[in-house]
């Protein structure tokens, strides 16, 4: 090997400046926005007070500053930065894991995301002690959960607990639903809980 | 010792002070371990029956909550990655990592010692100086020290679970913006509840009360988990932990009894300090571990040493925290406050003639926080013997039970829905930094040092009038400052030198 050949390598070994878009600039765009987003709502508040100079809007600023600094720095750092010798084969590997997951699983990753915060929205509205059990269910078949007698004995194990501990015992105040007729179930659900308290 | 002796034997001799010690340290190891109730909620159920409880029996009772409660949320930390209370939320940082790689028993076991061990020797250390150390340490700690300490502690807390410096730092001061929204310190004007972001406005009255740090903590390490597991799960390539009961050997403590040592006397003085307490001091006890530590690397990974700092230092500020307010009669926090407030139902004033007026009621408490943790090794071994059991039971069976605690517990803080969707984005937030070298526990680091901080910079500026070198005029808060610019200085060249070392090895 030639040693211009060992520069080309070195070279090839290196990360790119041109490529704009790749993930060290990206993550710095990222953090310059989200400075830049903070610093403007800073505007809001930026009134003196009387007895310190530095003002609402001082600290955060400061910190706004110290963010931009901190990503400009891991920017230079990553850019300047050498990748390790690595097989090239190992590098695919994680991607074509990635692209090999089934239409199915896709959609199971992506509801393990997207139930809680279904049910989030669902619960002001129906009371966590409709919403639940839908909830324990839907993670069960989400985690692969097949058996009838698993999903049931799950389902009510851990529903009963909550209610036990914390309805029974605790009387920690949970939602319970602003429809009437939710509002009233969960209402009958809580009274029955509490029998003979 | 002979007043100790006396103390411990009106305990022991006087059945309804036997019982109502029991009921504390079983009650306040339950509350603590349960997210979602704490030992704040025991003590608020149980305030009102002190009234009909005589002084010594109500004041023990709570003190020894207090002792039990701080070391009951270990438990699920290190096994479910759930926090029981916000003084165990860096015992999750190596506790479950160590679950995870089939060393739950060892996790529990160094949990269980280290809190005795740090409670007792707090306990001790009270018991001999409490008069003395109070007035000293109320008087030598100002807001500049108080800075100064805070301002050490993020130094070090970049080095946290990132994959690199850059990335700690930037999770800090991730959360240390967080903690800026609400109102601010000095003022109280509101902060980043209205404005207008890409010409959309917004408005929200719960962001004036800012953001709790119990659901950002729920949501970065239950929820997280949870949604990670789920994708191993989806993958097909998950890993079931093992349960396991072994403890850890007598070797293993001996190699972390500088941690030990360290985040004993770290987690006695933020102990001491009012406001500051067994949170700051479990996070400054993990801290200085990575600090100190010849392999900081394992930090996040599964470390003894993690566990034994958190959970050493968390029960040190138990015992310490009695000080002031016995001495002082300055509560430093939630559960001290209401122990002041059995003194004042009970028509009694705390103070240094406490220990000429009451001196049974002192040394009954002294006494019993002693022995509450002594008797945290033996509940702590049957715990560890039982509870790890719960590890066999298939993740899939435990995911709903551990998304719905948090969602309680996140709940149940301020009755709000808002704390809820919180715990989950950050929760989903979790699950995206893992995956890209970030470091959540750097982000709740500067979150939680983060109000104190700012609050007490206001404050020494305002008395410093407005001098920076004014932190270089007190000794104690010029060293603290030196310290962590050595830190971030050092830290900085290893990171340059680990990179050229790096380059040498690619060359």
């Amino acid at each position: 090997m030639t040693r211009s050949d060992t520069k080309l390598e070195t070279q090839d070994r290196t990360v790119s400046i041109f490529p704009l878009f790749s993930r060290p600039v990206l993550e710095w765009l990222f953090w310059l926005l989200l400075a830049a987003v903070v610093y403007s709502l800073t505007g809001g508040f930026d009134e003196p007070i009387a007895e310190y100079r530095f003002g609402a809007a001082g600290w955060p600023r400061a910190l706004c500053a110290a963010l931009a600094f901190g990503a400009t720095g891991q920017l230079i750092y990553k850019l300047t930065k050498k990748r390790p010798l690595v097989d090239p084969q190992a590098e695919v590997e994680p991607e074509a894991a990635s692209q090999s997951l089934s239409f199915r699983a896709r959609l199971q990753r992506i509801g393990v995301f997207v139930a809680p915060f279904i049910y989030l929205y669902a619960t002001p509205q129906i009371g966590f002690y409709v919403a639940t059990p839908f909830l324990i269910l839907a993670i069960l078949l989400l985690l692969e959960v097949r058996k009838l007698k698993a999903l049931a004995g799950v389902t009510f194990v851990v529903y009963g607990l909550v209610l036990l501990v914390f309805t029974r015992f605790f009387y920690v105040a949970l939602p319970v639903g602003r429809i009437e007729t939710f509002y009233d179930i969960n209402n009958w659900i809580i009274a029955l809980v509490r029998t003979g308290m | 010792m002979v007043e100790f002796i006396g103390g411990t034997l009106t305990l022991f001799g006087d059945p309804t002070a036997v019982m109502l010690f029991g009921l504390g340290l079983i009650g306040g190891m339950l509350f603590g371990a349960i997210p979602g109730v704490n030992m704040l909620t025991l003590g608020a159920v149980l305030l009102p029956f002190t009234i009909n409880m005589e002084a010594p029996h109500a004041v023990m009772l709570f003190s020894v909550i207090y002792c039990s409660g701080v070391f009951g949320g270990a438990i699920t930390a290190i096994l479910f990655n759930i926090p029981g209370a916000p003084e165990n939320a860096p015992t999750c940082f190596d506790g479950y990592p160590m679950t995870v790689k089939g060393q739950s028993g060892k996790a529990i076991g160094a949990a269980v010692s280290c809190s005795a061990i740090g409670g007792v020797a707090s306990a001790v250390v009270m018991m001999a100086a409490t008069p003395l150390i109070a007035g000293w340490a109320v008087r030598a700690f100002g807001p500049q020290e108080i800075f100064a300490l805070i301002f050490f502690g993020l130094a070090v807390s970049a080095s946290v679970g990132a994959e690199t410096l850059w990335k700690g730092w930037l999770s800090v001061f991730a959360g240390l913006i967080i903690a800026t929204i609400g109102t601010d310190p000095v003022g109280g004007v509101p902060r980043f509840n209205e404005g207008s972001v890409l010409g959309m406005e917004f408005s929200s009255y719960y962001l004036s009360a800012g953001i709790h740090f119990i659901p950002m903590i729920l949501g970065f390490f239950a929820v997280s988990e949870v949604f990670t597991q789920a994708m191993s799960i989806a993958e097909g390539n998950r890993k079931r932990p093992k349960a396991n009961l072994e403890f850890p050997s007598l070797a293993e403590f001996w190699a972390v009894r500088f941690t030990m040592l360290r985040s004993m006397f770290l987690g006695f003085f933020a102990g001491i300090l009012p406001g500051i307490g067994a949170t700051l001091a479990a996070f400054l006890g993990y801290s200085q571990a990575v600090r100190w530590s010849k392999t900081p690397e394992r930090f996040g990974k599964g470390e003894l040493a993690g566990v034994v700092a958190s959970e050493t230092a968390n029960n040190s500020a138990t015992g310490a925290a009695m000080i002031p307010l016995l001495a002082l009669g300055l509560p430093g926090g939630a559960l001290t406050a209401m122990i002041m407030g059995i003194f004042q139902i009970h028509g009694m004033e705390p103070g240094p003639l406490i220990f000429i007026n009451s001196s049974d009621l002192v040394w009954i408490t002294f006494a019993a926080m002693f022995w509450a943790n002594l008797c945290i090794v033996f509940l702590g071994w049957l715990q560890t013997k039982t509870v790890v059991h719960i590890l066999n039971v298939p993740f899939r069976w435990l995911a709903p039970g551990i998304l719905l605690l948090a969602t309680i517990g996140a709940y149940a803080l301020r009755n709000l829905m808002v704390d809820v969707w919180v715990m989950f984005l950050a929760g989903a937030i979790g699950f995206f930094l893992r995956r890209t070298g970030y470091s959540a526990a750097g982000i709740v680091l500067g979150l939680i040092l983060g109000k104190l901080g700012e609050s007490a910079f206001a404050k020494s500026m305002q008395l410093m009038d407005y001098d920076f070198l004014g932190f270089f005029s007190r000794p104690i808060a010029a060293f603290l400052i030196i310290a962590a610019v050595l830190t971030i200085v050092s830290s900085i060249w290893n990171e340059i030198r680990g990179r050229e070392l790096q380059k040498a090895l690619i060359d």
